[in-house]
C-alpha cells in the first residue's frame, strides 16, 4: 500500500477514535452513522451502470443496550485495523475473527465479523483492503505486466507477472502494487482454473497479447478492485471467459456492474468490460456437451431477467436464449474437440469478433 | 397349661411405665437421649420465661465425663422454680404447671423428669437443681427418683443465691455427643428460628462457644389462659370438672366451665340435646358424662375456639431469624386465620426462604416446627411432610431443583403428635386443610419473588455486560485517537442505568 494511501486511512481511522473518546470525556455517549446498506437504500444507477447507496443512514448508539456489542466489536476491528497498518502488515478475514478472542471481542461466527467489518466500510467510507483486512481466498494473474511493489519491505521493487508459470496470486502486495507498463492489449479474466493453465502453457497468452486472470468463481473484492485498476491505469479492454450457464454469466456480470453488497463500496466495477461467453448459442453452434438447466437455473434466470443490471437487451437476449436451448455447458466441454480446440479454435473465434 | 392363678397381677408407677417405654419419650438410645434431654431442658427455660415477658437467655453445657457419659446443664433467667414445688416439678412423673388450656412447649409434666430419670438410671447420679423466684431465695438441691413409688428423693439442699431470677438444672447421662452433636446444633439454632427473641449459648467441652439470637427485640405478649372449649371435653376433663364443681348444676357448670357458651347458649344446647339443665353434676352416672361429651363435641352452633391462648412467632420475626441465621436471597413469611380441631384453636404460620445454605433439591427443605419448637425426627410420618410432597411445587418456580426451604409452624393448645416424643404431627383433616392453603400461598410468594429476582439478576447482568462492552469502546477509542489515557465511564454508566430503572 502506497505511503499515502495507507496515511490517509490511519488519519479517517484516528478521526473515528477521536470522534468517540472526546464524546466520552464530555460524558455523552457516542453514537456512529453507518450507511444504510438494507435493499431499500441500494439504488441501481443505471447511467454509471453500478449500484450505488442512497443517503440513508442508521444510528449506532453507545448508550443502547442493543447496540453497545456490535459497537464495540466495530470499535475493536477499526483499533485492530489501525495497528495493522502502523506496523505494516494485513490481516485476512478469518484471522480476525480468530484474533477477536485475545480482546475478550467475540463474534457468534466468522459471518458476523465479516459483517462488522463491512460497517467499519462504510462508516469511514474505506474498503477494507484500504485498512490491510483481506479475504482468504485468492485468485490469480498471468502476463506481460510490470508491477512496483509498496508493500513494506518490498517498496519499490518491480515485478514481471509471467516470472511464474503457475500464475501468481492475487494477494495483498500485489493488490497495493502499481502497474507500471505492459505489452498486452487485452485481459482475458477466465472462470476455471484448467481454461487459465491451458492458456498459459500453450502459450496462447502470448499469442493473444492478453494478461490472464483466473477468477475462480465469483472471485473476491480484491481481484475485482485490481481488474478495474489494470484496466483503468494500462487503458487495455477486459473479457470475461466463464461456463456456460446463469452462474458464469453473472460472474461476469458482477464485473462489470458490481454487486448490491458492495454499494458502499466506489472503483470497483469495470463497466467497459466484455462477457464473450459460453452463451447459449456457443452451445448450438459448438455443438457442445451439455446438460439440462435445472429448477434451480431455470429459477436464477427467472432472477436475472428482473434485475436491474439484466435490462438491456444484450443481456434479455441472453437470458432468452438460455430459456429456448434449455442447456448448459462447462468451459472444459470444448476438450471434447480436443484440448487445444478452446484455444486455437474458440477463443480465437471470439475475441476477433470483439 | 398354666393356671390362671399363677399370673401375677400388679400396677406399675408413671415412672416405671415411662422408663421401660422410653424410645416413646425419645430417650430410646444415647444418641437421640442427649437430644431429647437438652430439648426438655430448654423448652423448659423458655417456657418459664414466657409469662413474664423475660428475654430469654440460655446457656447449654455439654462436658464430657467418660467415653460414654456427659453431664449436661441448661441456665436460664426465667421465673425460677418455687421452693416447695421443685421436687414433685422435677421428680415426679406427670406433675407441673402446664395442663391449662394456654399454648405452651411442654404438656405433660413429663419431660424434664424423663431426663432425670434416664440419667439416674444410665449414671446412677442425682440432679442438681439451682433454682431462685421473686418470692423464694436461691436454693441447691440435688434429688433423684423413686420410679417404683413416683416420688422425689431430697438428696440435700442448701441456700445459694443467683445473680437474678432463674434455674439452672444439671444432670448426668449416658449419651453419644460425638453422633448427636450435629443434632442438638440443628436444635438449639431452629429453636432461635421459633422463639427469635431468645439468646443461646452452647459450650461443649473446652471449644469455643455457639451463640444464636437473639434475631428479635419483640418479646411476644403473654398468652391467655382460655377455658376449654365444649367441643374439646372428652370424659377425662368432664369428670375432672364436675369433681372440682359438684354443686353444680349441668347449665351453671357448662357455662362457669366453657368458653364460647353463655346461659342462651348453654340453654339452647341442652334442650336440644335432651339434657335436664338443672340437674347437679355430681348426680350424673357415668352414661350420661359420656353422652354430654359425645353432644358436646357434635354440636356444631358452639362458636370457634378462642385463640388469644396462641402466640404464634411473627412476621417480622421469624424472618428477620431466617436472615440472620441463613443469609438468604429472599424470604417471604404467610399464616392462616385461626381454626380449630376438635374444640382446639390452632394457628398455622410458615416462611419460605431462597438462598445457598439450602440443600438443591426439587422439594423445598421443610423445617417443621409445633409451638415454636423445632421437630427434628419422624420427619417421614409428619403430616406436614406429606403434604409438602402433595403439593405442586413445579407450579411456584421450582421446575428444577432450587435451595429452598420451608419453615412451617402449627400453633396450638393441642399439637396431635404422633408419640410422647413429640417428633411427629399425626394427620388431622382440619389441620392438612390449613397446612395445604399455607403451603399453596408461600409457593406463590416465592414465585413471585423468584420472578423478581430473575429480572434483577437479569439487569445486573445486562449492566455488567453493558459496562464490558463500553470499556472496551473507551479503550480502543483511546487507542485509536492515540489518547494517553483511558478516561472512567463508571458514572456515565451509572447515571444511564438510574435514569433506566426509574422509567
Ligand atoms: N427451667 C424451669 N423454670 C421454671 N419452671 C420449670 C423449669 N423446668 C421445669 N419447671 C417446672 O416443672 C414442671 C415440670 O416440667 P416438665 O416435667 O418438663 O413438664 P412440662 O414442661 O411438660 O410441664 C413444669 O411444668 C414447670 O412448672
Ligand atoms: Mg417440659
Amino acid at each position: 500500500m502506497s505511503e499515502s494511501s495507507k496515511e490517509n486511512s490511519l488519519e479517517k481511522l484516528r478521526a473515528l477514535g477521536a470522534r468517540l473518546i472526546e464524546s466520552i470525556c464530555d460524558g455523552k455517549f457516542p453514537s456512529i452513522q453507518i450507511p444504510d446498506r438494507s435493499t431499500a437504500n441500494i439504488h441501481f444507477d443505471s447511467e454509471l451502470n453500478h449500484f450505488t447507496l442512497g443517503d440513508g443512514f442508521v444510528i449506532r448508539d453507545s448508550s443502547n443496550i442493543k447496540h453497545i456489542r456490535s459497537f464495540a466489536q466495530l470499535v475493536w476491528v477499526a483499533s485492530f485495523a489501525k495497528n495493522l497498518l502502523q506496523s505494516g502488515r494485513t490481516s485476512s478475514l478469518r484471522d480476525l475473527y480468530y484474533s477477536a478472542e485475545a480482546f475478550d471481542i467475540d463474534f457468534k461466527n466468522q459471518a458476523e465479523s465479516d459483517r462488522i467489518v463491512t460497517d467499519l466500510e462504510c462508516a469511514i467510507g474505506l474498503a477494507r483492503e484500504e485498512f490491510a483486512i483481506y479475504s482468504e481466498e485468492h485468485s490469480s494473474i498471468f502476463g506481460e505486466v510490470t508491477m512496483e511493489y509498496t508493500a513494506p519491505g518490498y517498496e519499490g521493487r518491480q515485478l514481471d507477472l509471467t516470472v511464474s508459470p503457475d500464475g501468481l496470486p492475487i494477494g495483498p502486495a500485489i493488490m497495493t502494487a502499481e502497474p507500471l507498463h505492459t505489452d498486452a492489449n487485452r485481459i482475458l479474466a477466465v472462470e476455471s482454473g484448467g481454461i487459465f493453465s491451458r492458456l498459459i502453457e500453450s502459450h496462447a497468452w502470448r499469442r493473444f497479447g492478453s494478461i490472464l486472470v483466473h477468477l475462480g468463481g465469483q472471485p473476491p473484492r480484491s481481484t475485482r478492485k485490481l481488474l478495474r485498476k489494470l484496466t483503468e491505469s494500462l487503458d487495455i479492454p477486459l473479457y470475461i471467459f466463464t461456463d456456460g450457464d446463469p452462474w458464469g454469466m453473472h460472474i461476469a456480470q458482477v464485473i462489470i456492474s458490481g454487486s448490491a453488497n458492495a454499494a458502499h463500496i466506489p472503483h470497483l466495477t469495470v463497466p467497459s468490460a466484455e462477457w464473450i461467453g459460453i452463451t447459449p448459442q456457443d452451445i448450438v453452434d459448438y455443438k457442445l456437451p451439455s446438460e439440462t438447466l435445472k429448477g434451480v437455473d431455470l429459477k436464477r434466470l427467472d432472477e436475472l431477467s428482473n434485475d436491474v443490471r439484466y435490462t438491456s437487451t444484450f443481456w434479455q437476449d441472453h437470458i432468452r436464449e438460455f430459456k429456448e436451448v434449455r442447456k448448459k455447458a462447462e468451459q472444459q466441454a470444448f476438450s471434447r474437440y480436443g484440448i487445444d480446440f478452446v484455444v486455437d479454435t474458440y477463443l480465437p473465434d471470439k475475441l476477433s469478433l470483439c | 397349661m398354666n393356671s390362671p392363678t399363677d399370673e401375677t397381677f400388679s400396677s406399675i408407677s408413671p415412672a416405671e411405665f415411662f422408663y421401660r417405654n422410653r424410645q416413646m419419650a425419645g430417650f430410646g438410645n444415647p444418641t437421640q437421649a442427649v437430644y431429647s434431654t437438652i430439648r426438655e431442658l430448654v423448652e423448659n427455660s423458655i417456657d418459664a420465661c414466657e409469662q413474664k415477658q423475660i428475654m430469654p437467655k440460655i446457656r447449654v453445657s455439654i462436658h464430657t465425663i467418660d467415653s460414654d457419659e456427659l453431664s449436661i446443664s441448661v441456665d436460664d433467667n426465667g421465673v425460677g422454680v418455687p421452693t416447695e414445688e421443685i421436687p414433685a416439678a422435677f421428680g415426679r412423673v406427670l406433675y407441673g404447671s402446664k395442663y391449662d388450656a394456654r399454648q405452651r412447649r411442654g404438656t405433660f409434666g413429663l419431660g424434664v423428669t424423663m431426663a432425670i430419670l434416664y440419667g439416674q438410671i444410665t449414671t446412677d447420679t442425682p440432679v442438681l437443681i439451682h433454682s431462685q423466684t421473686e418470692n423464694s431465695p436461691g436454693i441447691l438441691l440435688s434429688l433423684s427418683i423413686d420410679v417404683e413409688n413416683n416420688e422425689p428423693i431430697v438428696l440435700s439442699q442448701e441456700s445459694l443465691m443467683r445473680k437474678s431470677t432463674g434455674t439452672c438444672v444439671k444432670l448426668h447421662i449416658r449419651g453419644d455427643l460425638k453422633r448427636s452433636i450435629d443434632r442438638v446444633v440443628e436444635y438449639l439454632s431452629l429453636t432461635t428460628v421459633g422463639t427469635p427473641h431468645a439468646c443461646i449459648v452452647l459450650d461443649v467441652d473446652m471449644q469455643e462457644s455457639l451463640t444464636w439470637g437473639p434475631y428479635s427485640d419483640e418479646c411476644p405478649s403473654p398468652t391467655i389462659t382460655c377455658k376449654p372449649h365444649p367441643r374439646s371435653a372428652d370424659f377425662e376433663i368432664l369428670r375432672r370438672l364436675m369433681d372440682k364443681n359438684p354443686d353444680f348444676t349441668l347449665h351453671q357448670f357448662l357455662v362457669e366451665n366453657f368458653q364460647q357458651v353463655g346461659t342462651r347458649t348453654a340453654t339452647k344446647f341442652l334442650s336440644f340435646m335432651a339434657f335436664d339443665p338443672s340437674e347437679r353434676v355430681s348426680k350424673l352416672s357415668r352414661r350420661a358424662v359420656t353422652k354430654l361429651s359425645r353432644s358436646l363435641q357434635k354440636y356444631d352452633a358452639f362458636s370457634r375456639p378462642d385463640s388469644r391462648c396462641l402466640s404464634v412467632i411473627g412476621k417480622r420475626p421469624m424472618q428477620s431469624a431466617i436472615k440472620s441465621l441463613y443469609d438468604p436471597l429472599l424470604v417471604a413469611y404467610d399464616s392462616r386465620d385461626p381454626s380449630e380441631w376438635n374444640g382446639h384453636p390452632f394457628i398455622l404460620e410458615g416462611a419460605i426462604a431462597l438462598g445457598s445454605s439450602f440443600p438443591v433439591t426439587s422439594l423445598p427443605t421443610l423445617y417443621r416446627f409445633a409451638n415454636r419448637v423445632p421437630l427434628l425426627y419422624d420427619a417421614s410420618e409428619d403430616l406436614l411432610t406429606k403434604v409438602l410432597r402433595k403439593t405442586r411445587w413445579t407450579r411456584y418456580g421450582l421446575k428444577s431443583p432450587k435451595s429452598v426451604a420451608i419453615f412451617i409452624n402449627l400453633c396450638s393448645t393441642r399439637v396431635p403428635y404422633k408419640a410422647a416424643g413429640k417428633q411427629s404431627i399425626a394427620s388431622i383433616p382440619q389441620i392438612e386443610e390449613e397446612i395445604k392453603h399455607l403451603m399453596n400461598s408461600l409457593g406463590r410468594k416465592l414465585n413471585k419473588s423468584l420472578k423478581k429476582t430473575d429480572k434483577i439478576y437479569r439487569d445486573k447482568r445486562r449492566i455488567r455486560m453493558f459496562t464490558k462492552y463500553f470499556e472496551k469502546i473507551t479503550s480502543f477509542s483511546a487507542d485509536l485517537a492515540d489518547y494517553p489515557s483511558v478516561p472512567s465511564v463508571s458514572s456515565m454508566i451509572d447515571e444511564l442505568f438510574e435514569v433506566d430503572t426509574d422509567v
